[in-house]
């Protein structure tokens, strides 16, 4: 349906008209009635600067400065008796009188007329030839429009506008749903103005157009429900209703008349009439409401923010009808209330909507419950087809399809499911799949497009391939044919029969092959909640398990991550807060023993912190490196690892010993000596003996030996030990020992250190794939004991 | 402390404190070489090309902090060693990163050294000193000659 004043028919080629200019410049002077417009170049007309104007009112355009005409309609011989050739340079009180000019300028003074136009005044009917005339006036680029036409009315008084559309605003305020708004919307205006039809066009997400509401005389057809091409509303039209709110055709059969001169003297361009109620019509347009029998039209903008919600449009088909000014100013502030409120009553139906789904979802989930059965959800009275508005369902449960409503073939849900389960849900992250356009990912879906243009699917087992999916069927079978243009009897005028609606509708059905109508997010966030109560019903724990570790894995690697960069970062200004600090230290006299005091404090614990975040900077690299295991004589690592804590042994006549030979095994060498080292400086840290032992051992798995503490299933593992004879600890903080940073003495009592030795080294066994716990009691010594790799891992 | 090389240092470093500590260093070593401070990897960039056709100007070496604003230290790094003049240029990485990954990428590039800005003043201080011994005493660089560069 097209319905606006352009039309880009780039695929016709007829060409009737001369001259053929691909695009008008804006100092070409162009009009409508001189050039016309061919199938071939209407997408190029100029809508914003037609050169002609409706011919039952007068357009004079004057100069800011001195408000003298610069041009004029030739049809001023005939609406005010004055010849356009002989206003020209004239001020404008020659047609509003003196007293009309005083007030014009005081308007422009005190009142923003730029792009927006205001009443001035009504000239009487004794002035002038055809009755009185409406005087309205907006500023535009320094030029002055001023457009008068028939009031429309004689004397009799004026009805109360305000009251009418303050009436039509408290019913809009009570209506529930959208399409019940938009239902009030169309009778008010179709009350207000006494036109014949009043549609309200909505436009969806992919551009295409719906009469989504409609008010009209009993003896018309409806053309409610019908759906037409994005390209009927081609960008030059959507561009002009994001601007104006209001465009009338007084009527559709005018013959236009022609401004005078074509180029305005002063600017050297075309008129750039968007604003103007009076602009000339296009003749694509024109031809159009023509071929359906319409012989006046109005049309108001529906925005939302800056965007083109929707339009209203209105026909009349008995002869011109004229709308007063203050009738059109009516309709624009209805235009502006409208898009103010529908999104709210958008909103309105969107939460019953979603109420619905929860609600009905609820029960769903609770019958499959009792039942024990997912399957219940497509068997019962109550099913899946009752939630989301779709044509079928399918679930795939207990290695079969369980389907509701219209759905494809057991044999092409097997090939979906697959292709789902293998392109789709693969990765695991994916927990939905939807599109209005099933056949562009997935080809196959061309042989049951009828059925299930639309899906919308969610995975609900990965590993045991579970999923539910609702269909949505071809647009075309969604269509209410109620109306069905095909039947409606139009003319068709020199342009052809594509600016007909029958031509219209076949190419909107082009467009929506083998398309479904989209998904809302409403729907997306019911979908997304059931698969959450439902999943538990069909998942079995080991795999809910296994999701919950995955997610945790991930969050673990972006916080040490996190920790890198945040350490690393923080050691930049702890540098030169440790340099001023040593600085005013050095320079400190030795008198002042006070602040000597405080910058020693500040020197170490900058030096503290240093050695923190070297912690915390090991600790994440620790995490994100990679596992490379390779064959180590752990006897060489043991050696090592003496080696690396000797300083600290060094004049003790301390002793670690390894009762037997330590075994050969698969590790990361570098990192089994880490472990031993921080295991055996922790032993050589916690003691209050003068000469003391360690012992470095292992536990073979069948060999008969107490293992206290150990992890159930790790029993037949190898163990390794460190033992010391040292202070111990108390059970009650054998969990708190590993964590980062914490210390169960004071920072400085055991020869001091960050608490972070033990966490790197139950990162370091984590990353082994093995395990650490402690057996201790205080005063008797403790045993670390781990293991480097778990069966289970392997 | 002895210096046989008197061509000047390039420091790269946007951290005022850390390039005070810098001079610091050069003033306790006795340092009589020219000290061009760039605050950038690209304004070092710049340095070094404007100042290349200048015997006086050229750098014995260049010590690259990793992590300023702009190009930074390793696109520096990265391009002077892909560049055929440049390239001869000694370039001794000095940042806080210990990352191996820093390590890793700064060697791969050509670097010449890589050194680990230490948190203690006094540290700071003394591995500075041994950068300048061993770049300034021990190394023969081509900073001095003629037509090599």
């Amino acid at each position: 349906m097209t319905v606006l004043d352009t039309s880009p028919l780039a695929s016709a080629s007829t060409s009737l008209l001369a001259p053929q200019i691909a695009y008008y410049p804006e100092n070409y002077p162009y009009s409508i009635k001189r050039h016309g417009l061919t199938l071939a170049n209407c997408d190029s007309e100029p809508v914003r600067t037609p050169g002609c104007v409706q011919s039952h009112g007068v357009v004079l355009v004057l100069r800011l400065a001195d408000l003298s005409i610069l041009q004029a309609s030739d049809n001023a011989k005939v609406v005010l008796q004055q010849s356009a050739i002989k206003l020209l340079g004239q001020p404008i009180s020659a047609v509003i009188g003196l007293e009309g000019e005083h007030r014009l300028q005081k308007l422009i003074a005190a009142q923003s007329t730029d792009r927006n136009p205001l009443y001035l005044l009504t000239l009487p009917a004794a002035q002038v030839n055809i009755g009185a005339l409406d005087v309205t006036v907006h500023t535009i680029d320094g030029m002055v429009i001023v457009e008068l036409e028939a009031t429309g009315h004689t004397d009799a008084a004026n009805p109360d506008y305000y009251a009418l559309v303050k009436n039509t605003v408290s019913k809009l305020q009570a209506s529930g749903s959208l399409q019940q708004f938009c239902n009030t919307v169309a009778d008010e205006i179709r009350e207000l103005t006494g036109l014949d039809r009043v549609m309200i066009h909505k436009f969806h997400a992919d551009g295409h157009g719906e009469i989504f509401a409609e008010s009209k005389q009993e003896n018309l057809s409806s053309w409610l429900g019908q759906h037409y091409p994005a390209k009927d509303l081609p960008q030059p039209a959507r561009d002009i209703f994001t601007k104006t709110w209001i465009r009338p055709v007084l009527d559709v059969s005018d013959p236009l008349a022609e401004l005078h001169p074509l180029i305005n003297p002063d600017t050297g361009k075309s008129l750039d009439m968007t604003y103007c109620a009076l602009r000339g019509v296009s003749i694509m347009y024109s031809e159009y409401l023509l071929n359906m029998k319409v012989t006046s039209a109005l049309t108001l903008s529906i925005r939302r923010n800056n965007d083109l919600w929707g339009l209203i449009t209105c026909h009349h088909y008995d002869g011109p009808k004229h709308l007063s000014y203050q009738v059109r100013a009516a309709c624009e502030f209805l235009a502006q209330v409208v898009s103010l409120q529908h999104h709210a009553a958008e909103e309105r139906e969107n939460l019953v909507y979603r109420l619905k789904l929860e609600n009905i979802h609820q029960q769903l989930v609770a019958e499959a419950v009792q039942k024990d059965n997912l399957a219940a959800m497509t068997q019962n009275t109550l099913s899946l087809l009752d939630g989301i508005e779709a044509g079928g369902a399918a679930i795939y449960y207990l290695d079969r399809w369980w389907c509701i409503g219209n759905t494809p073939t057991q044999l092409e849900l097997k090939g979906l499911g697959e292709w789902l389960t293998n392109a789709r849900f693969s990765s695991g992250s994916s927990l939905r799949y939807a599109t209005d356009h099933l056949v562009k990912d997935y080809p196959p879906a061309a042989a049951f497009a009828q059925v299930a243009s639309g899906l919308l699917a969610l995975p609900l087992s990965q590993r045991r391939r579970h999923l539910m999916l609702w269909f949505r069927p071809e647009t075309l079978q969604t269509l209410n044919w109620r109306g069905n243009p095909h039947e409606e009897i139009t003319v068709t005028g020199s342009n052809g029969p594509r600016l007909t609606p029958r031509r219209s509708f076949e190419l909107f059905v082009e467009s929506v092959h083998q398309r479904s109508l989209p998904w809302k997010p409403v729907e997306f966030d019911a979908a997304t909640k059931l698969r959450l109560s439902v999943i538990e019903l069909v998942v079995d724990r080991s795999e809910q398990l296994a999701v919950l570790n995955t997610d945790l894995e991930r969050s673990n690697e972006e916080l040490d991550a996190f920790a890198y960069v945040a350490s690393h970062d923080l050691k930049e200004p702890l540098r030169g807060i440790h340099k001023y600090a040593y600085q005013l230290l050095e320079d400190a006299t030795l008198g002042d023993g006070e602040n000597r005091r405080k910058l020693d404090g500040l020197v170490r614990l900058t030096l503290r912190m240093d050695s923190l975040l070297d912690s915390l900077l090991y600790f994440s690299r620790v995490g994100r490196a990679d596992l490379v295991l390779e064959t180590a004589d752990l006897n060489d690592v043991l050696a090592e690892a003496i080696e690396m804590v000797g300083s600290r042994t060094t004049g003790n006549p301390s002793e670690i010993m390894a009762p037997r030979r330590l075994p050969i095994v698969q590790c990361n060498r570098v990192w089994s000596r880490e472990i031993l080292v921080n295991l055996l400086s922790n032993a050589l840290k916690y003691t209050n003996k003068t000469k003391y032992q360690i012992e470095v051992g292992y536990i073979q798995a069948e060999e008969n030996h107490p293992r206290p503490g150990c992890p159930a299933g790790l029993e037949d593992e190898m163990i390794y030990y460190v033992a010391d004879d040292g202070i111990g600890i108390e059970e009650k903080h054998f969990m708190q020992i590993f964590k980062l940073f914490k210390r169960l003495h004071g920072k400085d009592a055991y020869g001091g250190g960050t608490g972070a030795g033990l966490t790197i080294v139950r990162k370091l066994i984590e990353r082994h794939h093995g395990q650490i716990w402690i057996n201790s009691q205080p005063g008797q010594g403790a045993t670390f004991y781990f293991t480097l790799s778990s069966k289970k891992a392997n | 402390m002895q210096f046989i090389c008197t061509q000047p240092v390039v420091v790269v470093e946007d951290s005022d404190e850390d390039f005070d500590t810098f001079q610091t260093a050069v003033k306790s070593a006795g340092l009589s070489n020219k000290i061009f401070r760039a605050t950038s990897g690209g304004s070092c960039l710049e340095l070094l090309r404007s100042t290349k056709n200048r015997l006086a100007c050229r750098p014995a070496f260049v010590l690259m902090d990793l992590n300023t604003y702009g190009i930074d230290g390793r696109d520096a790094l990265e391009i002077i060693k892909a560049d055929s003049e440049l390239k001869v240029l000694p370039v001794v990485v000095f940042s806080t990163s210990a990352s191996p990954k820093d390590l890793a990428f700064c060697y791969r590039a050509g670097a010449n050294a890589y050194h680990v800005k230490p948190v203690r003043y006094d540290d700071h201080l003394h591995l500075l000193h041994n950068v300048f011994r061993y770049w300034l005493g021990n190394v023969a660089t081509l900073g001095g000659y003629k037509g090599l560069l």
